[in-house]
């Protein structure tokens, strides 16, 4: 575990810390520790009330999924049939593992029991009585954790058949993935867990209809669950007020280039130049940005002269990017572009589960071309041709991995262009580190 | 003793009993038996098959499909390499190719002693301890040469 790195859950100087609150907080995880500090009394409030008030709340702040969409969590809650026989379903995404993302890791590890809290109110609020949490397979430590909390909740009773003693069930099975980034697509995640292949399913039927072991299911991110707990404390008018009303704090995971990388709360929609700088203490050696991935491996780049855009989902989206799972990666101005598309590039096509023929061969054949470009033996027109693979890939399949593959490739293309161009006219130029270019 | 897969059939059971239906309790089944055999054998899929129902040639599928199995025996410290964005911008490629030279061994295999073995991973999501890898399913950030030679002779 990173314990010595500091820099996570620095909420701005007069906040509060929110979500991150406990991520400094020895022994978090154990029930001991945060039940002194009032855990679990805001489920047992709610619970003490009705459901419809729980969704009302959650409808209030206006709060949206922290796991790469965005979508309204209350809407989507809304979407389950009213009148159904079958089992509802909540399930926990949980299979973080959008490059430059780490911050549901610091939920899982370290402050498990917001998350429980988040659940047992969320299943309250959609009429559920089974959770499943759903967790990459190489989190070891936060699964361990995650099950430890667990089994502490069913010992004091808030987990079980008779949650706080209000007649109300609530069980949750933890589950560990096994090393597929797509499982982390919702409807992929429910053939994983339904023990098949993760392989995404056609929409509709969605999941609020037709999910997990065909029944209505709910898929929601580790922060949106916790962030329900944390509405429920503060009220949702306290949480959008928070950092200046832009819809309450939000974790930003910062990596690359910058001084001080780690997990930061801050107010959605402060803008990136105020995360890298102000936050993350700017570019290591007093270097220069090149270029910041907003959102995670899938986002679309901005080069420098664009971090002023605000890191919220309808700004940047706006930018022509997006705010996605809010991993944030800063290139320095020393950065080769054509080495970054190349790891871009590996990564998608390692990653696809090739059910879909333009995603399976594109991002195989998007590597070749790229991978030829980085040897020195690149030629011009390789880059319209990875440009028309990448446009060949986008809206064809079943999901969107194929538009995340295509958006490194047009968006590094189009604004490092001339780079790419020079690389490929300077051949194998001497000196260049060609370590990446091992076979793997 | 040889360890066996008829070692498990308690903990198997206390699984199953977690899934509202059987076949849910594969992933965890393969991961049981590999974390107690070493890897996932033929014999394997057919004991997670009886236990779920479901045909061994599905669970085959899933063995495949899944980067955290193996069908073939790993060193008995598995590394993860990150070789992901953040974990390259901190010149995580060049600590691999150390790692490599130490080890005297490539990506994708294991000293011969079989205490080591190397796999190059995606984003394991500790980027903001980049470069860094996992070893035997602890992570460890913030990596170095120095810090990798120390981890690497403390391995059993």
């Amino acid at each position: 575990m990173s314990a010595a790195n500091a820099n996570y859950g620095l909420a701005p100087a007069g906040l509060e810390p929110v979500v991150s609150r406990y991520f400094n907080l020895p022994d978090a995880w154990k029930i001991e520790t945060v039940l002194k500090l009032g855990a679990y009394e805001t489920a047992k409030k709610a619970l003490a009330g009705k459901p419809e008030d729980v969704l009302k709340v959650v409808m209030d702040s206006g709060l949206r999924g922290c796991g790469g969409a965005g979508f309204p969590t209350g809407k989507k809650w809304s979407f389950l049939p009213k009148d159904t026989k079958k089992p509802i379903y909540l399930v926990i995404n949980a299979d973080e593992g959008e490059p430059g993302t780490c911050k549901d890791r610091y939920i899982l590890e370290r402050d498990p029991h917001s998350l429980i809290e988040g659940i047992i109110m969320s299943c309250y609020a959609i009429k559920s009585h089974k959770c499943y949490i759903y967790i990459r397979g190489e989190y070891v430590l936060p699964a361990a954790r995650t099950q430890a909390a667990v089994d502490e909740a069913y010992a004091k009773g808030f987990l079980g058949d008779n949650v706080f003693g209000s007649g109300y069930r609530v069980d949750i099975t933890v589950h560990r993935g096994a090393g597929a980034y797509i499982c982390g697509e919702e409807t992929a995640l429910l053939n994983s867990l339904e023990g098949k292949r993760g392989l995404p399913r056609l929409k509709p039927p969605f999941p609020a209809v037709v999910g997990l072991f065909g029944c209505p299911t709910i898929i929601n991110n580790v922060e949106t669950i916790a962030s329900v707990m944390h509405i429920g404390r503060m009220g949702a008018e306290n949480f959008v007020k928070w950092g200046g009303g832009a819809i309450g704090p939000h974790l930003y995971s910062v990596s690359g280039h910058v001084a001080k990388p780690g997990v930061y709360e801050l107010p959605m929609g402060i803008t990136l130049r105020d995360i890298i700088y102000t936050h993350a203490g700017g570019v290591r050696g007093g270097k220069k940005i090149k270029a910041v991935i907003p959102g995670g491996m899938s986002a679309k780049i901005l080069r420098a002269d664009e971090i002023d855009v605000k890191m919220d989902f309808d700004s940047l989206k706006a930018a022509g990017t997006m705010l996605g799972s809010s991993g944030v990666m800063v290139m320095d101005e020393d950065v080769c572009m054509v080495k970054a598309l190349l790891y871009a590039c590996r990564f998608f096509a390692h990653e696809s589960c090739g059910q879909c023929s333009p995603c399976r061969e594109g991002t195989g054949w998007a590597l070749k071309i790229i991978e030829r470009i980085y040897r020195g033996e690149g030629r011009l027109e390789d880059l319209d041709t990875l440009l028309s693979v990448a446009g060949g890939m986008e809206g064809r399949t079943i999901c969107v991995f194929a538009e995340a593959a295509a958006w490194p490739i047009q968006s590094y293309i189009a604004k490092f262009r001339s780079e790419f161009e020079d690389y490929i006219k300077s051949g194998k130029s001497a000196g260049r580190d060609m370590a990446a270019a091992h076979a793997h | 003793m040889a360890r066996q897969l008829s070692d498990l059939d308690t903990q198997a059971q206390a699984i199953l009993a977690k899934y509202d239906q059987k076949g849910a309790a594969t992933l965890t089944l393969l991961h049981l038996a590999q974390d107690h055999l070493g890897h996932i054998t033929p014999e394997v899929e057919q004991w997670v098959s009886k236990w779920t129902e479901v045909p061994p040639v599905h669970v085959r599928e899933v063995v495949t499909f899944y980067s955290m199995y193996h069908r073939k025996p790993v060193g008995r410290n598995h590394v993860l390499f990150c070789t992901s964005m953040s974990c390259m911008l901190n010149g995580g490629d060049k600590l691999l190719c150390h790692l490599e030279k130490k080890l005297g061994i490539k990506r994708g295999e294991t000293t011969k002693d079989g205490r080591v073995s190397i796999e190059e991973a995606q984003c394991l999501c500790n980027c903001e301890g980049a470069p860094m890898m996992s070893v035997a399913g602890e992570y460890h950030t913030d990596l170095s040469e120095k810090k990798i030679d120390q981890i690497m002779d403390g391995l059993k």
